[in-house]
């Protein structure tokens, strides 16, 4: 047992610090705008500010860069109380539709969001494609526009797999009520890659997507401007919005949680073993076998009990 | 009709009379009194089918030789059928049977939800294992019914001749109508139960063999009817026109009532004319034969009961522990239901809520939403109940009483060739938590081999030997004693059944003694008054005595040596040479006529025959229990039944068994008044039995005692060590005596002490409540039946009282001290009252000891389930005769001994072992490795399912209580069948905490079995609490991918690689568990768990690689690439086990270092023994240790190929029979191994 925890604890704890490390080395900046973006006299009625489509939702953010991020650096948004897994949510799509032209009509699962009202099937339709994420960013630093690459943002099977080539929007969101984003019909939907990004559901409430790359370098107390579109309605159920520049590392993205696990777990091995160890020569195991003691006790014990007896 | 032909039939069914006493009056005690113990005691969860007895006609009537006259009644054809299904019936019976079970029946409707809309998973989640379990199980049910068909189909197909006009014609069984004539040839079986008319053997006698029936195997006879002796050949049986009129087809083996009218002349039938099915035909060229019972309606067939089916303790906890589940499962629901009911609202714009929506989601009707997911969330969490967990348990078990137990060398007795012997496959754990072990005496724990060795005659004891018994008490009391068999006197005499030292009594010696008349009755009695039948030679040397119980060859033995060589019998008369009866030296051959023979039975307990001397006296001799006995003594001659009183004490104390016998003077015309009653009554074709009891009570009056014997019942081997092991184990051990059927030899009271003497070692406190005592022969001898009664009852109530309490203040002042118990069975019967009950049971469960004895099987099964019962304790019966069948059935488990008492116990039995000594064996080896290995296996579905299950429970919280399924459906349903399976049952084979030598040297760790260690709500909570934390770490750990992971390019993760991340956590940690769980881990371990890990990821490989055209979510599409494709993958699936597992290994090592189970510390004292528990341990190799090699090459000799076996009773034998025969390959039963057993010793005893 000892060795045991001996051995787990020597690998956890390496591995641990070369994870705490590389997760100390991406540079994350996170900025929440779904309050600061709506104009101070609708504070109080944010959903009548959001569904109100007069009202420019142009939003510009500034950020300071804390710690130099080398390129690439990542484009996330974030969403908070978003219940992308909720069942209702998850299976309105229909995959067969999104792979093939000739499967347009297969809508099955799409519920709410099948049919125009007219009959014609939405593709790709469901609730999920139909409440595409419609925030837009642009990135300056100072004059200088930092453009966002929005290629390869989705995994290349969903791209190349479950994304047909032949395969365009049609009749999206022409019904009375949008759910967000609108497509552009004149191209397949195997290039429409935020809407791939959108469709691999994510797993818990809260997520983040990946926007887009920016590849530029930025140093420490680099300003940037975010000019933003805050069309996104999340102002009904209360969630919050959230704008995260990250560099990655080969781990990933800022992940401090891993290498604390392993050194902890780690740490706790070793800590045991050595624990262990101390007790073999304090109190060592019980060797004798103490049967009669054993048996008295035990029909001491069942008499005192007195045995009680049901019929 | 001549009286000479009475005499000859009454002559003849005395005898076979006389050798149902042995397994007849046995049998049908065990067949009915069985049936009615059980009954009366409100069975031990057992019923009986009752075979419908038509009430309408009465009688049947048959027409020999005359099928058109017979085909008005539509008698029934002869060909059987044991399957259970046809083809047309199979799929839906057997599914039928399937879903009886709770759990498939909850499966199904589960099944049928999930293709509801309210499903969260596709139907395919919980079909896919739903099938695989019922199609395992229909496999196994249509595999067996296949091959009881085959066996059908050859029994049905199996030639037998039949009169046809004028000669014999070969004719399938199945063909044979009721009232065809047939021709049976030897060794042949009979096909149907048939009206014996005819045998080449001079006499019309046939001799049958009823191994078949009642593992008899010594040789019965038949007797034909005079009347019908001539028809031997066609051209004569062609001209047999004959009705026969007798009782409905019943079960009830040993009778048979009916006339035959032939002739316008009405014979009386008795069992004697009736061969039954399954018997075959021994010594005789060919008998013929009139069908009356055919197929289904014979005896046999009406008597192939199933042996009713017994529960083991664990599985009724396991009941529990799944009821917990389904309280857990629901409770889940419940937080889940109302979860939903409060999240669901229209401000999720997403979720589309606006306008028309269906129910499930309706945010405007919550109370519906609610209800919706209720059955949503039960579909969802399906899985807390292990599906696979019985199928798992049966399989297990199954392979561990063919391969472990029926193999196991240790449990193989070389002598007899025969092997331990599981019956059912159901009870294997139960073994290894017996508490109480009730046993029989005779047989059990002695060998059955019966030598006379004392005698008293005329009040005068005769025999100088000293029993083993004594010589042990003598022993411990410190008087040494010379057992040299060198100082032996010369007189004294061994041979099989008699070993007898007392020159006054050898070779005329008797003559001199003070009552020469007296011995000359005495060894006249043993002579005559028995049932035997000589074989072999007619010499003294060569003769080989048949009996139905060795205590009567033992008798018979004895009259030989003493001078009185009893060796030829015809049915009418026993032919004894007699030497020195008129003076020293002279021999002469004296033919007794044999008048009548009144039956020994359970009941009446003496056997008496009427004899005619030469000269013309008549005597009735008698030999009986010693209470029976002397309740029929005339009076006078007090002294002298005092003596022998006194000597039977001794005779008993010394632990020998004890028979009086007596005569009687008979004059002619009390005899002939007598007799007619006595024929009245036998030609009855009612109540035949009770008749004749009543008509032998008549005669059996005024007897004139002439001595007892006393006969040696020795120890089994090893037997001593056995129970001193099993005591150490903190069994408690019962012995229960009664009075052996056969001979109606009555233990001596006093005899319980001898045995206590090494139940219990030393310093024994005795209680004994006895009905032997000063008070109540006193009021016996006043007779007042209700005034003996009451005063017996006060008496044990008052003993109970008393002891109990002092047996509480010895067991608090001196609680090393053992305490034993001792009862006869007439106080049982007043103790066994409902009033007294509780008192019986507060003392008998103190005591370390209890000894019941002449108690009556129904006792037995009294005794049994008032511990059963009432203290709610496991426990085990163990016995070789039929009257233990009750017994045996009343207990937890049931131990037959393949001894030499027939088969009852046998096939009663759950497992049957061959000697008492196995029964360590069996108990502290496999009964507690199968406890163990069952309590793991439980415990650890138990786990796994509800680590599994949580998982999902977590993340429906985060889904909006929507009941959003975590896992792909696949995943769900391939987890119990395919990713966890075979670890598992790996386990439940091979597991072993100690080695088999080990557990027999520290059988204290079997209390660990007693006490249910492994599977307490404590233990089960500890695993919960372990899959609780589990389950959390797995969610939570891999859901924290989605936060913050994602891979090096940035992208994201989604639902589908977090859940497949997740769940391959989950496949390797319960994997790993299970591997932390085991005490010895062999190569099948490993190759197990690293199969189903690699089946795993072999599986999502392939199943993530493939896109389907159907209309589908393709969820997990390239999502195992993906995952691959990030470091925080690989990462994952190291930290999330380890984490996982860590809680258990802390818990593991921190309970192993301070609160070790006793088997750790035995693990820990002999780790140092390479072989012993760490060794790879095959069930090919497992039990081969150098030291057995021998025993394993007896048992690779080949062995004598069996020629007939079972028939009936009990379908493997049936099967086996025919399927050698028709060389249809059925598996080798271990059954048949016991009953070759049986055969060779019957050869033994030939030759």
């Amino acid at each position: 047992v000892v060795s045991v925890f001996f051995i787990v604890g020597v690998i956890f704890v390496p591995v641990g610090v070369v994870s705490l490390l590389a997760a100390r080395d991406v540079v994350e900046i996170i900025d929440r705008y779904d309050e600061a973006c709506v104009p101070g006299n609708m504070t109080n009625n944010k959903l009548a500010y959001i569904q109100n489509e007069t009202i420019s939702k142009v939003c510009i953010r500034n950020l300071t860069i804390t710690k130099a991020m080398k390129q690439p650096i990542f484009v996330y948004y974030e969403l908070d109380n978003f219940y992308q897994n909720h069942r209702r949510y998850v299976k309105s799509r229909n995959d067969a539709q999104l792979r093939d032209r000739r499967k347009a009509n297969q809508t099955s699962a799409c519920e709410p969001e099948k049919t125009t009202a007219n009959g014609q099937p939405i593709v790709p339709c469901g609730l999920i494609a139909w409440s595409l994420f419609n925030d837009t960013y642009s990135f300056t630093r100072g004059s200088e526009n930092l453009t966002v690459d929005k290629k390869d943002i989705s995994w290349k099977s969903d791209r190349e797999h479950k994304f047909g080539k032949d395969v365009y929007p049609s009749n999206f969101q022409n019904g009375a009520l949008k759910g967000g984003a609108t497509l552009e019909p004149t191209i397949p939907l195997s290039e429409q890659e935020d809407l791939i990004v959108w469709m691999r559901t994510a797993a818990l409430p809260t997520f983040r997507k990946l926007y887009g790359r920016i590849y530029f370098d930025l140093k420490v107390n680099d300003t940037i401007t975010v000019r933003l579109n805050n069309n996104y309605n999340t102002y009904s159920f209360g969630g919050k919005k959230k704008l995260v520049l990250s560099t990655a590392t080969w781990l990933g993205g800022k992940n401090d949680f891993l290498g604390f696990a392993y050194l902890i777990v780690g740490g706790l091995c070793i800590f045991l073993a050595f624990a262990f160890t101390l007790l073999y020569f304090i109190k060592p195991r019980l060797v004798t076998f103490n049967s009669s003691l054993l048996q008295s006790a035990w029909k001491v014990i069942s008499c005192v009990l007195d045995i009680h007896v049901t019929f | 009709m001549s009286a000479r032909i009475k005499e000859m039939v009454r002559v003849a069914t005395a005898r076979l009379g006389g050798e149902q006493a042995g397994a007849g009056g046995a049998s049908s005690s065990s067949g009915f009194g069985r049936r009615e113990s059980t009954a009366r005691l409100g069975g031990a969860g057992t019923s009986f089918r009752r075979q419908p007895q038509p009430m309408a006609p009465t009688v049947r009537t048959v027409y020999c030789n005359d099928r058109d006259a017979n085909a008005p009644v539509g008698y029934k054809g002869n060909s059987v059928s044991t399957t259970k299904y046809s083809i047309l019936t199979f799929l839906p019976k057997g599914l039928f049977e399937q879903f009886r079970r709770v759990a498939n029946l909850y499966f199904l409707m589960i099944s049928i939800l999930s293709t509801t809309p309210i499903s969260p998973v596709h139907p395919v989640t919980n079909v896919v294992p739903l099938s695989l379990v019922l199609l395992v199980s229909l496999i196994k049910e249509a595999f067996e019914d296949w091959k009881r068909f085959q066996n059908d189909m050859s029994i049905n197909n199996a030639h037998v001749d039949i009169l046809q006009g004028q000669h014999w014609e070969s004719t399938p069984w199945k063909r044979l109508q009721v009232g065809d004539i047939v021709r049976i040839k030897q060794d042949g079986y009979f096909p149907a139960d048939l009206l014996f008319l005819s045998s080449t053997n001079p006499d019309g006698v046939c001799y049958i063999e009823t191994a078949n029936l009642d593992g008899e195997t010594n040789l019965k006879i038949r007797k034909a009817l005079e009347k019908t002796w001539d028809f031997v050949n066609p051209e004569k049986a062609s001209g047999f026109k004959g009705e026969v009129q007798c009782e409905q087809p019943n079960n009830s083996l040993y009778t048979f009532t009916g006339n035959l009218i032939v002739d316008k002349q009405t014979i009386p039938l008795s069992p004697n004319q009736l061969l039954l099915r399954g018997c075959s035909l021994r010594n005789t060229v060919y008998i013929i034969g009139a069908v009356i019972f055919t197929g289904h309606e014979t005896k046999v067939m009406m008597n192939s009961m199933n042996v009713p089916s017994k529960r083991s303790t664990l599985e009724k906890k396991l009941d529990k522990l799944i009821l917990a589940l389904f309280a857990t499962l629901f409770s889940m629901c419940v937080i889940g239901a109302i979860g939903s009911g409060v999240f669901i609202n229209e401000k999720y714009f997403y979720l589309g809520l606006r306008g028309h929506v269906e129910d499930q989601f309706n945010p405007k009707n919550r109370f519906v939403v609610t209800i919706l997911t209720m059955f949503t969330l039960i579909t969802l969490y399906s899985t807390i109940i292990p599906i696979s967990l019985y199928v798992s348990i049966e399989m297990i078990k199954f392979i561990q009483c063919t391969q472990f137990i029926n193999n196991d060398l240790h449990m193989y007795h070389a002598e007899s060739d025969t092997p331990a012997l599981a019956r059912t496959s159901n009870l294997n754990e139960e073994l290894g938590q017996v508490e109480y072990i009730f046993s029989d005496k005779t047989g059990t724990l002695t060998r059955n081999l019966m030598e006379f060795f004392k005698c008293s005659i005329g009040g005068e004891m005769y025999g100088t030997g000293i029993t083993e018994i004594e010589k042990g008490g003598a022993e411990r009391a410190g008087i040494k004693i010379d057992d040299d068999e060198g100082k032996r006197s010369a007189s004294a005499v061994h041979e099989k059944g008699f070993n007898f030292d007392d020159a006054r009594l050898m070779r005329g010696a008797w003559r001199n003694e003070s009552n020469p008349e007296a011995c000359k009755e005495f060894f006249r009695c043993l002579a005559i008054c028995h049932t035997v039948l000589p074989e072999g030679e007619e010499t003294l040397e060569k003769i080989s005595y048949q009996a139905a119980s060795p205590d009567e060859a033992a008798l018979v033995a004895a009259a030989k040596n003493f001078g009185f060589f009893f060796y030829r019998r015809t049915p009418t008369t026993v032919m004894v040479r007699e030497s020195h009866v008129e003076r020293m030296g002279s021999i002469q051959d004296v033919p007794y006529e044999i008048l009548n023979v009144l039956e020994f039975n359970s009941t009446r307990k003496r056997q008496s025959v009427v004899c005619r001397f030469p000269n013309g006296r008549l005597v009735l001799y008698c030999k009986g229990a010693d209470n029976v006995v002397y309740e029929r003594l005339a009076d006078g001659n007090h002294d002298m039944k005092k003596t022998s009183r006194e000597h039977l004490e001794q005779f008993g104390s010394a632990g020998l068994r004890t028979l009086c016998l007596a005569y009687r003077d008979l004059n002619r015309e009390q005899y002939e008044s007598w007799n007619e009653k006595f024929v009245q009554a036998k030609s009855s074709l009612r109540d035949r039995d009770k008749k004749l009891d009543e008509v032998a009570e008549l005669i059996e009056k005024d007897l004139i005692l002439i001595g007892c014997t006393a006969i040696e019942d020795k120890l089994q081997e090893g037997v001593p060590a056995c129970i001193e092991t099993l005591s150490a184990a903190g069994i408690k051990i019962w012995v229960l005596t009664g009075d052996k059927m056969e001979t109606a030899i009555n233990i001596a009271y006093g005899e319980a002490s001898i045995y206590l003497d090494f139940l219990v070692n030393n310093d024994t406190k005795q209680f004994i409540i006895s009905s032997e005592t000063d008070a109540i022969r006193e009021t016996e001898d006043r007779g007042d039946p209700v005034e003996i009664a009451r005063v017996i009852k006060d008496s044990v109530k008052q003993s109970l009282k008393v002891f109990h309490e002092e047996a509480r203040h010895s067991l608090i002042s001196t609680p090393e001290r053992n305490l034993a118990l001792i009862i006869d069975g007439r106080c049982l019967m007043y103790a066994l009252d409902p009033t007294l009950r509780v008192d019986l049971l507060g003392l008998s469960l103190i005591c370390h000891s209890v000894v019941c004895c002449r108690v009556s099987p129904l006792q037995k099964a009294q005794v049994t389930s008032l511990v059963k019962k009432g203290a709610r304790k496991i426990t085990l019966s163990i016995g070789d005769g039929a009257n233990d069948v009750s017994m045996i059935q009343a207990a937890h488990v049931g131990i037959g001994i393949s001894g030499q008492e027939g088969m009852q116990a046998v096939m009663a039995s759950d497992f049957a072992i061959a000697q008492f000594r196995f029964l360590t064996d069996l108990l502290l080896v496999h009964g507690r490795w199968s406890y163990l290995r069952l309590c793991k296996v439980i415990t650890y579905f138990f786990y796994k399912n509800l680590t599994f299950t949580l998982t999902q429970f977590w993340f429906t919280f985060q889904t909006g209580f929507s009941g959003q399924r975590f896992y792909d459906d696949w995943f769900q349903s391939l987890y119990n069948v395919i990713f966890t399976a075979l670890p598992v049952i790996i386990v439940g084979l091979f597991d072993k905490d100690v080695s088999a030598s080990l557990s027999k040297r520290y059988p204290q760790l079997y209390k660990e079995g007693i006490r249910n260690s492994f599977f307490k709500w404590r233990v089960i909570a500890v695993w919960g609490f372990f899959a609780f934390y589990q389950s959390i770490v797995f969610f939570y750990f891999t859901a924290a991918a989605s936060r913050h992971g994602h891979s090096s390019s940035g992208k994201i993760l989604g639902l589908w690689d977090v859940s497949t991340m997740a769940f391959s956590c989950v496949v390797v940690t319960v994997n790993l568990r299970l591997l932390m769980a085991c005490n010895s881990i062999t190569r099948w371990h490993y190759i197990s768990v690293a199969g189903s890990i690699v089946a795993w990821f072999v599986f999502i490989f392939i199943y993530s690689a493939i896109m389907t055209s159907f209309d589908r979510q393709e969820n997990v599409y390239f999502v195992i690439y993906v995952l691959m494709s990030t470091f925080f993958f690989y990462l994952t699936i190291l930290l999330v086990p380890i984490i996982a597992l860590f809680g258990d290994l802390l818990y593991l090592s921190i309970q192993r270092w301070l609160f070790p189970y006793d088997y750790q510390i035995i693990q820990e004292q002999h780790r140092d023994e390479p072989h012993e528990y760490s060794r790879v341990q095959l069930p090919e190799t497992s039990h081969l240790s150098p030291e057995e090699a021998r025993s394993y090459m007896i048992s690779m000799l080949p062995r004598e190929s069996s020629k007939h076996t079972g028939f009936a009773f009990d379908s493997p034998g049936y099967e086996s029979f025919f399927a050698s025969q028709q060389g249809v390959g059925v598996p080798h039963k271990a059954w048949d191994v016991a009953r070759r057993a049986s055969m060779k010793q019957q050869k033994a005893g030939k030759s």
